[in-house]
């Protein structure tokens, strides 16, 4: 992605952004609430026009090729969107036509099986659980075998097990040669799963690099640097925490 | 056990707590505030401010201005009251009426008394420190507003449509009717709380009731059958000869002493002037303050099932604001079968049809409307061999109406079957994701609507074939080859009109998608009706406009070609061009649609509302 601005009005949510991310490489996308962190996966997925900036997709250009593109993309968000009125199984088979996976029920049955929604099939989303419906999306998000996977707060709402799968699940399809970008607050997610990270702040980039390569840049004086530091360091938000001590002790 | 970590709402009703009335009053006025400021404010907005003038030109000339105009009295003057010789009559039946209300309030509920709290409310006020009656008081407060302004439109619609009486007694009529018939019904519902509490079933309440009402109901019909006479040709005479008949009903056994206080209620809404309205309303007001008095000293626990009415009501706001079927949110609800096997390969538009097919319910899938059509077309030739030995009769009849329901599915069906962009705007970010062309998406999504309104048009084109057998006011058989003819040219024509029709809605979403979002609950108001207006207003003449180079053409090539090949052959020949030229504005608009929604921004509109 290069140069890529997005203006409401007057308002700049994104400005200038450029990043690129390879296959296998996995981006934390993070920044101060407002940064501009899914206005930029809206744009990079195709949803919202690009003011300005070009945006390629495993090679496709989004502007001159949008079907190419969106062929090798995923985009998960953190409320999963799902058709009220379709059973699990009808959701399968509209995302197979819609994405024309021909042999979709081969791919469908491991992966339900795996997200353990294999007697769901006739479930409507009001009847599952939040945790249910996240998995849902993610069937259906990975059916077409994404190479290119946005990640919009992934965990939200998940329990600790679930927590645990969707990482398991993330460095699996990064190992697997998928580019990922996952925006999340959860700064210790993104240590743990995350090469990169790019930090927004206002819709500007502040810091980019590999999490070895900032935290060299951002250790100070302890000699060591977590995100979290660099995050606040980088944004200069909530400075004046930085040295207090943490839960009081 | 935990002793001070949770507490009850308090039953103590015996202090008094000035400090909460204040408090909910600053609720309730900060609330009401902050409403009408963003309501205001959102005025800078052209779109709601052109909205709020044509919805405020709607109701002051469909309503209003027949209740501050009155050529004769001046400002909400006197008019022609309702003839006195009916009012006695009026009155039973009105007051039959509210009997009949009031019972129901009593024999329908099955689950304990429940308040409509918000969930905020809810959260904030049932941990407060608020004694139950306290809660109550201001839930009744807070429904005076809704009864006013019910009662305005009330008085407004009457007024309009009835003309009598004056205005202002008319809402004051209206107000004492509906705030002692809120009073009825929460009291009604804490006293069947009480009697569940008691053991005593729905089941059991209503066996009572019953005994009770069939009690009453055979005095009235034994002393009727001794008392009154058969009606004679006089009673039918004149109006007041029938209402003096049938007034002398409500005068047997013991029902004027079972509707004397509902009497009581609807007569200042009967009183033709100020002098008699004072007279009457204080027996009314009377009634109100016994009802009140009745509801505020029951002590019923309505708090459990308040919470759960707020959960509910508050899940079918969200599903209502968010476009996702909020009917789904009253009950369970199981999936629904597919209308055709979907295969992974094919135009990915279908998908888009078969899912919005799915989503207009099991009653429109492809077995139902084959089965429909099926059932339509057999009876409608039975009915057409019928209509043969009385050539003009019933059967024209049922043609004229089966043609009058086939426009009307023309001009209402695409405003009442919105399963296409206006029902998917709230998950355009999903639709956007799809690798597909703007246009593919706009026509999968407007397929459904489509197919339902034309698989309805054909199933009544060809009953309206199997009618005519003649043409109405002409004992000449109309041939079958004939009406299958006009039948055919007008099936060529109707699913590129509903195309056209489709089009018009659908592109308003595109171009003003924070229109068609403030149409979703929690964003009404007057200016979201006259957006309404303009909307209608705007289709209307942007269809005329589309139709009418088809319909030139049509009427060109329907008379050049009469005289030639005759009016069978002229009719087929310009339908089918006028439908070719329909087809190309249909296909014109989708490209152009597709257009606009792949630079549709969603969040733009999102961040501007």
């Amino acid at each position: 992605m290069e140069g890529l601005t997005k203006l409401y009005g007057e308002f700049r949510a994104v400005h200038e952004l450029s990043l690129r991310v390879n296959g296998g490489e996995v981006m934390g996308l993070v920044g101060p609430n407002g940064a501009g962190k899914t206005t930029t996966l809206r744009c990079l997925a195709g949803i919202i026009p690009a003011t300005r900036g070009d945006i390629h997709i495993a090679g496709h250009d989004m502007t001159r090729e949008p079907i190419a593109a969106k062929r090798q993309i995923a985009f998960f968000t953190d409320e999963p969107r799902l058709f009220d009125y379709l059973t699990v199984e009808q959701h399968l088979a509209f995302t197979a036509r819609i994405y024309q996976v021909a042999q979709y029920r081969e791919i469908a049955q491991p992966l339900l099986e795996e997200l353990e929604m294999a007697d769901k099939l006739k479930a409507l989303p009001g009847e599952l659980s939040r945790g249910m419906k996240q998995k849902l999306a993610i069937a259906c998000g990975l059916l077409h075998s994404p190479r290119v996977i946005f990640f919009d707060e992934p965990l939200t709402g998940l329990d600790p097990v679930g927590i645990r799968r969707m990482k398991k699940s993330i460095l699996n399809r990064a190992r697997a040669g998928a580019a990922i970008i996952i925006s999340s607050h959860l700064l210790h997610l993104l240590e743990e799963v995350c090469s990169h990270v790019l930090i927004l702040k206002r819709g500007r980039k502040v810091v980019d690099g590999t999490i070895e390569g900032i935290a060299a840049v951002f250790a100070g004086q302890t000699g060591d640097a977590s995100l979290e530091t660099i995050f606040i360091r980088a944004t200069g938000e909530g400075d004046e925490d930085l040295d207090a001590p943490a839960g009081g002790k | 056990m935990i002793e001070g970590g949770t507490r009850v709402l308090m039953a103590d009703n015996s202090s008094s707590q000035p400090h909460i009335v204040r408090a909910l009053f600053y609720l309730q006025t900060r609330l009401a505030w902050n409403r009408l400021g963003s309501r205001l404010r959102r005025l800078r907005q052209p779109k709601y401010l052109v909205g709020a003038l044509a919805g405020g030109f709607y109701f002051y000339f469909f309503f209003f201005r027949s209740v501050f105009i009155n050529v004769r009295g001046g400002l909400a003057g006197p008019r022609p009251t309702l003839p006195e010789e009916f009012i006695p009559l009026g009155e039973s039946i009105a007051a039959l009426f509210l009997l009949v209300m009031v019972m129901l309030a009593w024999v329908l509920p099955r689950k304990r008394a429940a308040m409509a709290f918000s969930e905020a409310e809810a959260a904030f006020l049932f941990p407060a420190p608020i004694s139950r009656r306290t809660l109550i008081n201001f839930k009744l407060l807070r429904s005076q507003v809704s009864i006013l302004f019910t009662s305005l439109i009330f008085s407004v619609l009457s007024t309009r449509f009835g003309k009598f009486g004056q205005v202002w007694l008319h809402v004051a009529g209206w107000w004492l009717v509906l705030a002692t018939l809120n009073l009825q019904f929460l009291g009604a519902s804490f006293a069947i709380t009480r009697l569940m509490d008691k053991g005593i079933t729905p089941g059991r309440r209503r066996w009572g009731i019953f005994l009770g009402v069939a009690a009453v109901l055979t005095a009235v019909v034994v002393w009727a059958h001794g008392a009154i006479r058969e009606p004679v040709t006089e009673d039918f005479g004149s109006a007041p000869a029938l209402a003096r008949y049938l007034g002398q009903f409500f005068e047997a056994g013991p029902l004027p002493y079972v509707l004397y206080p509902f009497r009581l209620l609807v007569q200042p809404y009967l009183a033709q002037d100020l002098s008699h309205f004072l007279v009457v309303v204080m027996p009314a007001l009377g009634l109100l303050a016994l009802s009140y008095v009745w509801v505020i000293r029951s002590d019923v626990a309505f708090e459990e099932a308040s919470l759960d009415l707020a959960r509910r009501r508050a899940e079918v706001m969200t599903a209502a604001r968010e476009g996702r079927d909020w009917t789904a949110m009253q009950g369970p609800q199981k999936g629904r079968r597919a209308p055709f096997r979907l295969n992974p390969n094919g135009s990915p538009a279908v998908a888009l049809l078969w899912k919005n097919l799915i989503a207009s319910g099991r009653l429109f899938n492809l077995r139902s409307l084959l089965l429909l059509g099926f059932s339509v077309t057999v009876f409608a030739f039975v009915v057409s061999a019928g209509g043969e030995v009385s050539p003009g009769g019933w059967s024209v009849a049922l043609g004229m109406v089966t043609i009058t329901v086939l426009v009307w599915t023309l001009f209402v069906g695409p405003q009442l079957f919105r399963q296409d962009l206006r029902h998917d705007l709230p998950v355009a970010d999903v639709l956007k994701q799809f690798p597909l062309r703007g246009w593919q998406v706009v026509l999968g999504e407007m397929l459904a609507p489509a197919v339902i309104l034309t698989a309805m048009q054909w199933g009544l084109l060809v009953l309206a074939a199997c009618f005519f057998t003649t043409l109405p006011g002409n004992p000449e058989a109309l041939p079958v080859a004939n009406r299958l003819v006009i039948a055919a040219a007008a099936g060529l024509l109707v699913p590129l009109v509903n195309l056209l029709q489709l089009l018009i809605p659908n592109a308003a979403v595109l171009l003003w998608p924070g229109w068609m979002l403030t149409e979703r609950g929690g964003h009404g108001g007057i200016e979201v009706m006259g957006q309404r207006i303009i909307l209608l207003l705007g289709q209307v003449v942007v269809f005329l406009l589309a139709a009418a180079p088809a319909a030139g053409l049509f009427a060109m090539v329907f008379l050049l070609l009469k005289f030639v090949v005759g009016w069978q052959f002229a009719l087929l020949a310009a339908s089918l061009l006028a439908a070719g030229l329909l087809a190309v504005e249909a296909v014109l608009g989708v490209l152009l649609l597709g257009r606009w929604f792949e630079g549709f921004d969603v969040t733009a509109e999102s961040r501007e509302a």
